[in-house]
């Protein structure tokens, strides 16, 4: 009587595409009790802001919800500055832009065995049943900061640019049995299912 | 070549692929699918261990991980492992196992004189004996007794032949443990239910106590099937769960199969660290041995071991068993042994019973209302003395084994660690667990239901409970095959103990007799956690399993109580020895801790960097990879001369906006920032609740409502919480948003007599005269095209610009800045020039701001607020923190130039070299003059100006004289940075 096989059985082929992504990111914070105004300026350019633990995608761009009355906005890169200045005239009195374009990495990780490779850091549970598409939330993966969101074409990964190095190398080293390559880069629009990947 | 011992094909080996190993030296052959313990008795080795305190012979007792005594060191390529078990260790090609804690030989070993000395060996003896003289306990006593006592030795295995192992995190509704016929049927219905299961097994296949009844195959094979079919259903064999944590945390501890640990590069163990919304525990029981003269020799075993070696295996662990047993179920393995052909005696305690009628109908020569005397031997069951309850007749009976059981005890080590009451069951005569419906269910033998079809109709009826609670319906049931019977049984007769006159173990692994307990009882030590203490009983890694609860029985009788008032004692995490290095996981070396890289790392890295690591960050000390001052003195001097450039970049940012955010930054620091202009930077410092200070930088107002706070690299993280936490716990009120900008913004400091010049060419839209743009001006600009951020302050003493752009841009704006510069040789400067240039000018960093100091000790006094409230002034006012003999800040420099200063140097005066009057807190060579200077905080500091003490290291045998200066020895009126 054999066991039923354990489903982390690395394969041929990669089990994990990994793509770097170019954007500008900006964050968009509530002053206290005025996120209902935040919400409606960004409704009325074009952007629902989701509730906490959700991602939004609407005309190329991407919101996450994974702090409370803060959302990350990730938007084609413009000039550097200009997509946190559009948003910091916007918010008005209601709140607060920041670019933090050069301060998260994002890459897009897909394939059929990113969840197990995520698992070896990873304390929540990814499985579609729990974490379907469109959530998002914050966490910590080999003592580093990360943000995640499910995304059509795969998993969104954020983390802080000076530390996004080590966890490259944690990464290409735990995801070694499961295959993990290198894609081209990808383009927010390509994240938000805009594009064909 | 077939073993002697090897007399059936079993379930798990396979004949026809022979496995070659050694143990100790001698060559042997086993089978695929064998434990070494397995392939041991099949090539009829008995004696494979020396006890850990007496040095007796000892043999193999178990076939699971509840083995007390069969410890083995395995050598490999990482070395020498300690402490392996040999019932669980699998054979394979190659493999070379030694025993442990014998010298010369096993068969030979000079200690086992420690055996015949025991009466002065009593339990705690060396606590008694060993007391004086005083320092001989450390230095020769103790180092005697843990030479001659003690199991494996630990082998340092580090470097890269360390076992590579890594963590793994699991998710499921329900964790299953154990896959007996309780678990695989919970985990059936529940995977039917749509739940998601996790079904974990410490063995090799799933089937738990079925394995051993062919009966049971069918079933089993339906099982597993119909589990192997459920989407939801993950089993996990190999899998052993150590600890219960509460809250559906649960660490297990998953050996891997070879061709998985092949396909994950060697991995050898995997940490799975599983969350749960509820649990089974279906952990089934464990035999217990009795305790009676003689009970620890080689052959001595569980009676269900040598049922497992039979049927697993095809081994036979004697041709002339005696069985010692008080229970029908230990009869199982009367009846396969004797199926197998070998000729069985039963000495059962009762006087008749259902089992026993069955095993005499077999031709089985059973004699009831009789117990062991003793079991005797050289190395190893020779014959047996019985005798009838009543104490007259008397026989002896040869032997070659004796296998024993004192019945089964529910594993409720897991329940235990969540809390669960233990509850005293009569008619088992044993503990069951009392678990919390909210936390799970147990199932089967672990909840004391005995027999293989009771037990998985009992993880049926625990699958409804929990299916129920969940909301699910529950599944179908697996279709087609039918429960074989259980037996009828006779009642347990409860037996823990034949007395004698020779020794009899409760803890075969820490040689604990009966008479310890007694020992223990009469010396006071009477409750059952005392009695563990004193005599180490159960505190063995095997903790325990097989006599736990007959100590506490031997220790019920000598206070006089029911077992069930005495208890057992009470187990904690992990339920079974765990490798450091499955504990450690993937985060080891280069993932040991992250490393945070500057924007330009390679840049750095490729100008010949040797770098340093600051808390997590990794900075360039100095732009060479040569010993020595000579290059970080040139780094310097070209600043103090004309102009260079240095990465501060891994400073803490953290952009504050808001209608609030100047009244905020009042109440955050000490000094105030209201009354900061736009477009200026101010100095600031923080206090903590308690009044000490927190740490230092410039802020600057961008704009009405908004302001960039700047924190040391060391106290970044720390300073940011501080902030987030006073906002959003005290004021949450106030209208502000705090944003780590750390990493999104590179900043580099441009120093030096010439950085006007530098900066100038670089900077776009910005007019940098003194006049329009002086010491403590910030301003937003254009910076080699990108827009940044630029600051007029200075770390170095020299006129200075700090440049910030986002980090993208940096490599292209650090240089542009490089090329604006070469006119002027700029050059790059590292953490170490930068600290000769702060030290010298007298700015203090983490080596100063070290929690231990206040605001008055660093001569920061005057910067705290008369009349407004902020963090830390009830408690900074404190006169003990302004009182003249705390340690003050200072500068010091040796009398004689050629003398050099080091960091920690205790200050003391000429007249009194044994107390400390302080210490060098920061040194360096100096660049404005000869020789070395350093900061230092001593007592009554600003008062010994121009006094001479001693700075002494008697570590380095060194004492040099050294001159209290003012700590800012260069530029006291600031002229420099005003230029």
């Amino acid at each position: 009587m054999s066991a039923p096989e354990s489903e982390s059985m690395p394969r041929a082929t990669p089990g994990i595409r990994l793509a770097s992504c170019a954007a500008d990111i900006v964050e968009i914070a509530a002053l206290h009790g005025r996120a209902p105004e935040l919400e409606n300026i960004a409704g009325a350019r074009g952007l629902d802001l989701p509730v906490l633990g959700r991602v939004a995608v609407a005309s190329g761009q991407l919101a996450l919800g994974v702090r409370p009355a803060r959302w990350l906005l990730l938007a084609p890169p413009a000039h550097s500055g200009a997509t946190a200045a559009r948003w910091q005239a916007a918010c008005g009195r209601a709140g607060a832009a920041v670019d933090l374009s050069s301060g998260l990495a994002v890459w897009r990780l897909a394939g059929p065995q990113v969840r197990d490779a995520l698992a070896r850091a990873c304390r929540l549970d990814l499985d579609p049943q729990v974490f379907p598409a469109g959530s998002a939330a914050a966490t910590v993966m080999a003592q580093v900061a990360v943000i995640l969101a499910v995304l059509p074409s795969g998993l969104l990964l954020l983390t802080p640019t000076s530390t996004a190095r080590h966890l490259r190398a944690w990464l290409a080293s735990t995801a070694k049995p499961f295959g993990l390559v290198s894609e081209a880069d990808v383009t927010v629009g390509v994240l938000s299912g805009d594009q064909a990947t | 070549m077939r073993a002697p011992g090897r007399i059936a094909r079993g379930l798990l080996t396979d004949p026809d692929r022979p496995v070659g190993f050694r143990f100790d030296g001698r060559s042997m052959q086993g089978l695929t699918g064998d434990t070494l313990a397995a392939a041991l008795l099949a090539n009829g080795q008995r004696l494979v261990a020396r006890s850990f305190k007496y040095h007796r012979p000892r043999g193999i007792v178990t076939a699971g991980p509840e083995e007390p005594c069969a410890l083995v060191d395995v050598i490999g390529v990482s070395g020498r492992e300690p402490n392996r078990l040999a019932t669980t260790l699998l054979l394979h090609e190659g493999l070379v196992a030694e025993s442990q804690n014998r010298w010369p030989s096993l068969r030979f070993d000079v200690l086992a004189l420690n055996d015949l000395m025991a009466r002065f060996l009593p339990a705690g003896f060396y606590y008694k004996t060993f007391m004086a003289p005083g320092w001989a306990w450390e230095r020769l006593y103790e180092p005697l007794i843990r030479r001659a006592a003690g199991l494996g030795r630990l082998e340092a295995i580090v470097g890269d032949h360390a076992a590579p192992a890594e963590t793994v995190h699991d998710h499921a509704d329900v964790l299953v443990v154990g896959a007996g016929t309780a678990g695989l049927t919970a985990a059936h219905r529940l995977g039917t239910s749509g739940l998601k299961v996790m079904l974990t097994e410490q063995d090799v296949v799933l089937g738990g106590g079925s394995l051993l009844d062919a009966r049971w195959s069918a079933w089993r094979e339906s099982v597993c099937t119909g589990l192997a079919g459920l989407a939801t259903v993950r089993c996990l064999p190999r899998t052993t769960v150590l600890g219960a944590y509460g809250h559906g945390v649960f660490g297990a501890l998953e050996t891997l199969s070879p061709p998985e640990a092949a396909r994950f590069g060697g991995l050898r163990e995997r940490l799975r660290i599983i969350r749960a919304r509820r649990v089974v525990f279906a952990t089934g029981a464990l035999e217990r041995l009795i305790a009676f003269p003689g009970n620890d020799l080689p052959g001595v075993m569980l009676a269900g071991a040598a049922h497992q070696y039979l049927r697993r295996y095809g081994v036979a662990v004697g041709r002339r068993p005696v069985f010692f047993l008080n229970s029908d179920e230990a009869y199982e393995a009367v009846f396969a042994l004797s199926g197998a052909g070998i000729e069985c005696v039963v000495i059962d305690v009762r006087d008749s019973s259902l089992a026993a009628e069955r095993a005499r109908a077999l031709g089985v020569e059973v004699h009831g209302g009789a117990v062991v005397e003793g079991a005797y031997g050289r190395d190893g069951v020779r014959t047996v003395r019985v005798v009838d309850v009543t104490g007259r007749a008397r026989r002896e009976l040869a032997a070659d084994c004796l296998l024993m059981s004192g019945g089964h005890s529910p594993a409720t080590t897991l329940a235990s660690q969540l809390g669960a009451r233990l509850t005293w069951q009569e008619a088992i005569a044993a503990f069951t667990a009392d678990l919390a419906p909210v936390i799970g269910q147990m199932a089967g033998a672990a909840r004391g239901v005995f027999g293989l079809a009771a037990a998985a109709r009992d993880g049926e009826s625990a699958a409804r409970t929990l299916a129920a609670q969940l909301v699910r319906p529950v599944g179908a049931a697996y279709p087609g095959v039918d429960l074989p019977p259980d037996a009828d049984v006779t009642p347990i007769a409860a037996l823990w103990e034949v007395r004698g006159p020779a020794k009899a173990f409760v803890d075969l692994q820490n040689d604990v007799t009966t008479a310890d307990v007694r020992l223990s009882f009469r010396e006071g030590y009477e409750h059952v956690e005392h009695m563990k203490r004193f005599t180490t009983h159960g505190m063995a890694t095997d903790q325990g399993r097989i006599g736990g609860l007959v100590g506490s029985a031997v220790l019920a009788q000598a206070r006089g109580v029911p077992l069930w008032q005495v208890g057992q004692t009470r187990p904690r995490p992990f339920a079974q020895p765990v490798p450091f290095a499955a504990l450690a996981g993937g985060e080891v070396r280069e993932h040991y801790r992250p490393k945070r890289r500057l924007p330009l790392h390679d840049w750095h890295e490729a100008a010949g960097a040797t770098f340093v690591s600051t808390g997590l960050w990794l900075r360039p000390l100095v732009y060479s990879h040569r010993q020595g001052w000579e290059a970080v003195l040139n780094e310097a001097r070209a600043v103090r001369r004309s102009v260079g450039i240095t990465d501060v970049s891994s400073l803490g940012k953290i952009d504050v906006q808001g209608p609030d955010a100047a009244r905020f930054l009042d109440f955050i620091y000490a000094n105030s920032f209201s009354t900061l202009a736009v477009g200026r930077a101010r100095y600031g410092i923080m206090l903590r609740e308690d009044g000490m200070l927190l740490d230092d930088g410039t802020t600057s107002r961008l704009a009405p409502e908004h302001f960039l706070v700047t924190t040391t690299t060391a106290n970044a993280a720390a300073t940011l919480e501080h902030m987030e936490f006073h906002l959003q716990a005290v004021w949450p009120q106030f209208q502000v948003l705090l944003t780590d900008v750390g990493d999104q913004w590179a900043q580099f400091a441009v120093a030096g007599p010439r950085s006007r010049e530098v900066v100038a060419a670089v900077v776009a839209g910005l007019e940098l005269s003194n006049e329009a743009f002086p010491f403590m001006a910030a301003s937003v600009a254009t910076i080699a095209g990108v827009a940044g951020r630029v600051f007029r302050i200075s770390f170095s003493g020299e006129l200075a610009y700090e440049l910030a752009v986002p980090a993208r841009h940096a490599l292209a704006v650090w240089s542009a800045v490089l090329e604006a510069g070469k006119p002027f040789g700029i050059a790059p400067y590292g953490l170490d020039a930068l600290n000769t240039l702060r030290i010298e000018k007298g700015h203090v960093t983490a080596a100063e701001l070290n929690g231990n100091t206040s605001a008055d000790d660093l001569g920061m006094q005057r910067m705290l607020k008369k009349h407004d409230d902020f963090i830390g002034r009830a408690l900074a006012q404190r006169p003990g923190l302004a009182a003249p003999e705390r340690l003050q800040l200072v500068g010091v420099r040796p009398l004689a130039r050629a003398h050099r200063l080091r960091n920690g140097l205790q200050l003391v005066a000429p007249e009194a070299r044994t107390t400390s009057l302080g210490y060098v807190t920061s040194s360096t060579p100096s660049v404005e003059s000869d020789g070395w200077v350093g900061l230092a905080l001593v007592a009554g500091g600003r008062r010994r100006l121009g006094q001479r003490l001693i700075g002494t290291s008697p570590v380095h045998d060194e004492a040099i004289e050294i001159e209290i200066v003012s700590p800012h020895m260069l530029d006291p009126e600031n002229l420099r940075v005003r230029a």
